[in-house]
């Protein structure tokens, strides 16, 4: 099954490689490495965006209060702040950092993820405006059954 | 039964226009495999580490990611410029170096 899998998958190969590998915007795994290795929610804030002063305000962060299957918390994200990056992370698991949304010309702050958390926690967006200023927004919640499997 | 499987596709994208904005919901083939779990089952671990998304050769979201997405991850987002019957091309890249990309059109 593996294999067949495997080839299966080859055929598309050949169109990724015709993908132009223009993509001139910022990759934070590659320029940030210590934000996906940091294992407190403040280092990595400290590690992304070089300080951890930040307002409280001007974010909307929506999660539900119990989550029931840690494995796929819906988180939803939004912001009328002009914005050049968006950061999420959280306080449950090994390491901090869930992912870093960049802001595109014509990009609106308004997105949905599902994501994992081990255990009960925080999660935390960190959002960078144009003008350099950060904003957060936080919320605790429940999981009942912790989901870092698969 | 989950459509991205029983098409063999490795990505479904909807795109569809209200206004002048574009709403995108994207659902990904992917097993997400955090460290703990590959180790538990002596595996690899392998999960998308960058999605991006163009249209007509700009690109409208990125997003930079950890093994803590869901299983499958599913992405919500929203942009401006882009009119009906533009396509909308995604491309992820995961740990392991593999890459995939899907294509849709707004509608």
């Amino acid at each position: 099954m593996q294999r067949r899998k495997f080839l299966s998958l080859s055929g598309l190969a050949a169109f990724a490689a015709m993908a132009p590998a223009r993509l001139s915007a910022e990759d934070y795994r590659t320029t940030k490495p210590d934000v996906w290795t940091s294992h407190t929610v403040d280092d990595s804030i400290k590690k992304l965006y070089g300080s951890n002063r930040y307002i409280k305000e001007g974010v909307k962060l929506t999660a539900p209060d119990v989550a029931a299957n840690g494995g796929a918390i819906p988180v939803d994200i939004s912001s009328n702040i002009p914005t050049k990056s968006v950061a999420v992370f959280q306080d449950a698991n090994p390491e901090s950092a869930v992912a870093v949304f960049t802001v595109h010309e014509g990009g609106i702050v308004n997105y949905s993820i599902k994501m994992k958390m081990k255990a009960s926690g925080t999660i935390t967006v960190i959002l960078e405006s144009l003008d350099g200023k950060l904003y957060t927004a936080t919320k605790t919640l429940e999981v009942a059954l912790g989901g870092c499997e698969g | 039964m989950n459509p991205i499987d029983k098409q063999g596709n490795h990505m479904k994208i909807k795109a569809k226009l209200k206004g002048d904005i574009v709403k995108v919901k994207a659902l990904v083939k992917h097993d997400m495999l955090t460290y703990d779990t590959a180790k538990k089952k002596g595996l690899k671990a392998n999960f998308i580490t960058r999605l991006t998304a163009t249209v007509n050769g700009k690109i409208v979201f990125e997003v930079s990611t950890s093994q803590f997405l869901s299983k499958n991850p599913i992405f919500k987002f929203q942009f401006r410029g882009a009119g009906k019957g533009d396509k909308i091309e995604m491309t992820w890249i995961d740990l392991l170096g593999n890459t995939k990309s899907g294509k849709g059109k707004i509608k």
